[in-house]
């Protein structure tokens, strides 16, 4: 593991990373989802794909790396980016899990990975807006000490800056974003995925142009399981994009 | 005889910490022993002996066992009506943070509690390694070049390829690594700042002789360990330091000189003199044209070196009873007596 700090709107972040196969010269940059961190990632795909250089990062605000405000999806990119420049990576390939999908998307990279991606806005279902409401409802009298029966899993125990982020991003509609992606895209899903479900990966195949979707079984985390096909898959995209 | 073996603490070496504590279980077992956990959040736990498995910490199943204070001259254990003194000798066995950067040392001491290992300044000088080179310089021991790097604040390197990267101040060659070439110096800057603001940077010198010396002065004596020339490719990583601790076989005696042996000998007790006293350290040193160079002091090496001594539990025992004392002040009020009587008060 290593840090680098990055100034970014008069603020500093410390980004923690590591860096696997540092003598080969196509980089894979690697970001994980929301709540996660760089090891489980790590664990995953560090084993495949001997041919890239692989930088695996914790967003600012997770595992190592530091975060004191609140962040937009823009930021975040942002950060990264400047991160990259840091280290002299260039954009070859981007993977990204569920929140790190819509980071690896804003990054424009040549080869783009999404990994049960986020950014297709999902219509609530009734149970939740009925939470929302009965919330609302409890706020008027005064009862928002009740707050932690009713927010998400993954804003549970989380600072004022990382749950405004998390406010933030969360139900951002990125298929705008989607369309004027021009690179090559590989989306791999698990089609038991409730967080982001396999329709959201039907709806990007359709948003960007060169787009090939491969369906695993598996939940939300089914790449975990999937590692050494899903890096088959990255390598014979990356070889396509030589050809030209 | 009975000991307190002290271990865990708020440290990157934490689990080798605990590692360490059940070696020494198994090569002390004449002795009657209690194991105090310091938890990374130093709450101070009464471990019982059939619990010391790396499991129990990893589990967390020993935040259920007797929690610990402190209080003068030892360790407290109570319960809702009578409280346990535990008041024998502690060996200092946290590695790193808190155990070899001088809290522990300045901990036990405030309390007036005896223990192994050591003391703040020894700590001082020994934890960060920039303080290493200016201790050998002031005390004319040989060491290899070496330039300094903060983490704010990137100097030009003046130092010729192949170097080693380390954080100024940690052991078990965590954060270290060689770099060959420039372009991957800043990954491993990178990577040694994770650890630690600053760091040292020294020449890499592939195949040089390498020799481990463990000791400590009792009894009016210095006591060697053998000397060990350690199995290394390239240098030991994190890993194979860590096997390296649980190792049970004892190591084979280096093929050395008489003369070679005296010198190290000699430059253990420069290092050691006035400082290290009720410490077993072991000294990593390099030997280049003949000359003996210090390379790093561990004062509290892993699994206190036991592998490097013929008979560990009589150099423990014999350690337990030479330890310095604290020289006290008294307070006696006199001056205040004195100004009080002469106003005629």
């Amino acid at each position: 593991m290593a840090v680098k700090s990055i100034q970014y709107k008069q603020d500093t972040f410390t980004i923690s990373y590591e860096i696997v196969n540092p003598n080969a010269s196509v980089d894979l940059m690697i970001l994980h989802g929301w709540g996660s961190n760089k090891n489980l990632m790590k664990q995953s795909f560090s084993p495949f794909m001997s041919g890239f250089r692989h930088i695996y990062i914790d967003l600012p605000g997770f595992g190592n790396s530091t975060c004191n405000v609140a962040l937009t999806t823009q930021d975040v990119a942002r950060i990264v980016e400047l991160f990259m420049v840091n280290i002299n990576a260039s954009k070859d390939i981007v993977l990204g899990h569920s929140f790190g999908g819509k980071v690896a998307l804003l990054l424009e990279p040549k080869v783009l990975v999404l990994v049960a991606s986020a950014g297709i806005y999902v219509e609530k279902s009734l149970k939740v807006k009925t939470k929302i409401f009965l919330f609302k409802t409890l706020k008027i009298f005064g009862l928002s000490k009740f707050r932690s029966l009713f927010v998400a899993d993954d804003a549970k125990e989380l600072s004022e800056e990382m749950y405004q982020t998390f406010k933030n991003v969360v139900n951002e509609d990125f298929s705008e974003k989607f369309q004027v992606y021009k690179g090559k895209a590989l989306l791999c899903w698990g089609k038991d995925d409730t967080a982001t479900p396999l329709s959201s990966a039907r709806k990007i195949e359709t948003l960007i142009d060169d787009s090939q979707l491969e369906v695993y079984s598996g939940d939300h985390y089914f790449f975990m399981k999937n590692a050494e096909d899903i890096a088959q898959k990255i390598e014979k995209r990356f070889l396509e994009t030589l050809g030209k | 005889m009975k000991l307190s073996i002290l271990f865990g603490g708020a440290s990157f070496e934490h689990e080798i910490s605990i590692v360490s504590a059940i070696t020494l279980k198994e090569k002390l077992q004449a002795f009657d022993l209690n194991f105090i956990f310091c938890d990374s959040d130093h709450s101070f736990y009464l471990i019982d002996a059939s619990a010391m498995k790396a499991t129990t910490f990893s589990k967390g199943n020993h935040k259920k066992m007797p929690l610990l204070t402190l209080s003068n001259g030892g360790f407290v254990q109570k319960s809702m009506f009578s409280s346990t003194e535990h008041k024998e000798v502690v060996l200092n066995l946290i590695h790193g943070a808190d155990g070899e950067d001088g809290t522990i040392a300045a901990l036990l001491d405030f309390y007036n509690i005896r223990y192994i290992g050591p003391r703040t300044d020894a700590s001082i000088f020994s934890y960060d390694k920039r303080y290493t080179k200016y201790l050998c310089e002031a005390r004319g021991i040989k060491t290899v070049k070496y330039e300094t790097q903060y983490i704010n604040e990137h100097k030009n390197l003046s130092l010729e390829y192949p170097i080693i990267v380390k954080p100024a101040s940690l052991g078990s060659s965590i954060g270290v690594s060689i770099v060959k070439e420039e372009s991957k110096l800043d990954y491993a800057l990178d990577t040694a700042f994770e650890y630690d603001t600053n760091v040292l940077i020294e020449p890499f010198i592939d195949g040089v002789k390498e020799y481990n010396l463990a000791g400590f002065y009792a009894d009016g004596a210095f006591h060697f360990s053998i000397v060990e020339e350690p199995q290394k490719e390239e240098f030991l990583d994190f890993e194979k330091k860590y096997m390296d601790f649980s190792r049970v076989e004892q190591v084979l005696k280096a093929d050395i000189s008489d003369e070679l042996r005296v010198k190290l000998e000699s430059s253990f007790e420069k290092v050691y003199r006035g400082m290290f006293e009720g410490a077993l350290i072991r000294c990593d040193f390099f030997v280049i044209n003949n000359q003996v160079y210090l390379n790093e002091i561990n004062p509290i090496p892993g699994s206190m070196a036991n592998y490097l001594f013929e008979d560990f539990p009589s150099s423990i025992e014999l350690l337990s009873l030479s330890l310095p004392n604290k020289n006290k002040p008294k307070v006696t009020y006199e001056y205040i007596h004195s100004i009080s009587s002469a106003k005629g008060k």
